[in-house]
């Protein structure tokens, strides 16, 4: 069989469209449960900021993110084993690893600033933040981020002004939302 | 020069060996997920897969997760290296590569 040239780009565009596809599906399924675990990490942490006085809020979220990192790099470092990427450790934990302290360090950093005089405040932004942050990554790499980060902002939104009194336990509520992402990136 | 090769380049099947040569040094793929990446329909998924598990290209490999049965699939060496070869001859076609 002799090809002209323009079905021998076709091809190579075709097989380049492929991998990519393969590539995205596989990042999907490496961050859905951990997406999976930020839901319970979240559901506990907002059922705490709605359960206990406000000088606890700090300590639980620490001790959470905490648990929630760790776990991160974990689920990253199986998900990346399993899917054959080879990254085991090392560069891609450690950018993670940064990524969430620079989040971290923002998130206390703008409270330390504005120091909101609405405790609201405080249980929307995380929330706030996050929808952001997977809306941001939807736009410019995997677009099922979008659609997440969306729903999220959305969610924490109505929360704020609908039902601010009980905001904690609606952010609570709204990790199912999260969990349920979780699963769908998973299932690719 | 490298050779076309003929049994790879048609559409679907030049998509199936792409997934599994992304996916060589992983697990096998599913079928499912393969259905996804190629966006093929089951039966034309299975067909293609058949023809290149002939030529030796594709291993296919079937068992049961619980009692849900499970088929998966895996590009062989056989397979990774015509792959390769048609790749190469892809690129000197563009590039304007001859012997």
């Amino acid at each position: 069989m002799v090809l002209s040239k323009s079905e021998a780009a076709a091809a190579l565009a075709e097989i380049d469209t492929t991998t990519r596809r393969n590539g995205l599906l596989k990042g999907y399924r490496i961050g859905g449960p951990i997406l999976m675990l930020w839901s319970v990490v979240w559901a506990l942490g907002y059922l705490n900021m709605g359960l206990l006085a406000p000088h606890w809020w700090g300590w639980t979220w620490l001790g959470l993110d905490a648990v929630g990192v760790i776990g991160t790099v974990l689920l990253a470092q199986r998900g990346q084993r399993q899917a054959g990427v080879g990254a085991q450790g090392g560069p891609n934990s450690l950018r993670m690893l940064g990524g969430m302290a620079v989040v971290m360090i923002f998130v206390s950093a703008v409270f330390a600033v504005l120091r909101p005089t609405d405790p609201a405040g405080y249980v929307a932004f995380p929330g706030l933040l996050v929808g952001v942050i997977y809306a941001g990554v939807g736009v410019f790499f995997a677009r099922r981020y979008l659609l997440i980060g969306a729903v999220m902002f959305a969610l924490t939104l109505i929360g704020f002004y609908g039902f601010k009194e009980h905001l904690a336990f609606w952010m609570a509520s709204a990790s199912a939302a999260l969990f349920v992402s979780g699963v769908w990136l998973w299932r690719g | 020069m490298a050779q076309s090769d003929d049994l790879i380049h048609q559409p679907l099947r030049l998509k199936i060996m792409a997934a599994l040569y992304a996916e060589r040094a992983a697990e096998p793929l599913e079928f499912s997920r393969l259905k996804t990446i190629t966006q093929a329909t089951d039966g034309n998924l299975g067909s293609h897969l058949t023809a290149l598990e002939k030529a030796g290209y594709v291993e296919i490999l079937k068992d049961h997760v619980g009692k849900r049965p499970r088929t998966r699939a895996a590009v062989t060496q056989a397979g990774s290296k015509a792959f390769r070869g048609h790749v190469a001859y892809l690129r000197e076609l563009v590039e304007g590569i001859e012997e």
